[in-house]
């Protein structure tokens, strides 16, 4: 891992487009800016996590589809 | 594409799980270029109608028995529901605007057999490029698990 020391308003670059700045640095936390191309996903780990749980959650329930599908016409 | 290969017959795609066992023309495909989270490998999967299980549909791996995946239409579960796409996904599905769009929350079933719907990370389909991506914003206001019958 590559590790740079940066003061507030000081910027990384990665490859010529993403530009990673320090905003704020807190007792709880350091705030961050990303400028990225739109075809660069920027997304917090911990919410990629989660979604990829509920994800493998999702794939192949073994429950009927008929009981899932009734769920949902009850539902709605 | 060449005439030479426009006669030659599109090879059927074979899609087989528990919960459809078909094939599926090549024009079918979705591509969803980064995969899923959790199964970032799997580019192409196809969106299946089954009989009797309305508003469920399947959104299915090609050529592979996994990942599978139930979906419903989010409007369907919650009639309010509203998302802006950001000009980012738009741009990665190859869509000039979001109206053609398609969208689809992912199915969760607990162990007691509860369902649960993914509106936190929804499905977007663009049907004139045919690609896919799962969005995730930053800042959402509905629940990766919407539990039915709230």
């Amino acid at each position: 891992m590559l590790v740079f020391t940066r003061r507030k308003h000081e910027t990384i670059m990665i490859g010529d487009g993403i530009e990673v700045r320090v905003l704020r640095v807190g007792r709880e936390g350091v705030r961050i800016g990303i400028v990225a191309p739109p075809e660069v996903p920027v997304h917090r780990q911990e919410i990629y996590n989660q979604i990829r749980d509920a994800n493998r959650s999702a794939a192949d329930t073994a429950h009927p589809m008929a009981a899932i599908a009734e769920q949902l016409r009850r539902h709605s | 594409m060449t005439m030479a290969q426009a006669n030659v017959p599109a090879e059927r795609l074979q899609v087989h799980s528990r919960f459809a066992d078909t094939d599926v023309n090549p024009g079918d495909v979705l591509m969803f270029a980064e995969g899923l989270p959790g199964y970032e490998s799997t580019r192409q999967f196809v969106l299946l109608d089954v009989p009797d299980q309305a508003p469920l549909k399947v959104l299915h791996a090609v050529n592979a028995t996994e990942p599978c995946f139930l979906v419903v239409d989010p409007k369907c579960v919650l009639p309010t529901y509203r998302y802006e796409l950001s000009d980012s996904d738009r741009h990665r599905l190859g869509a000039k605007d979001a109206s053609a769009l398609l969208w689809l929350a992912m199915v969760i079933v607990d162990d007691a057999g509860t369902a649960a719907v993914n509106l936190r990370a929804p499905i977007v389909i663009n049907p004139e490029r045919m690609t896919g991506r799962q969005v995730m914003p930053n800042a959402c206001v509905y629940p990766l698990r919407y539990i039915l019958g709230q």
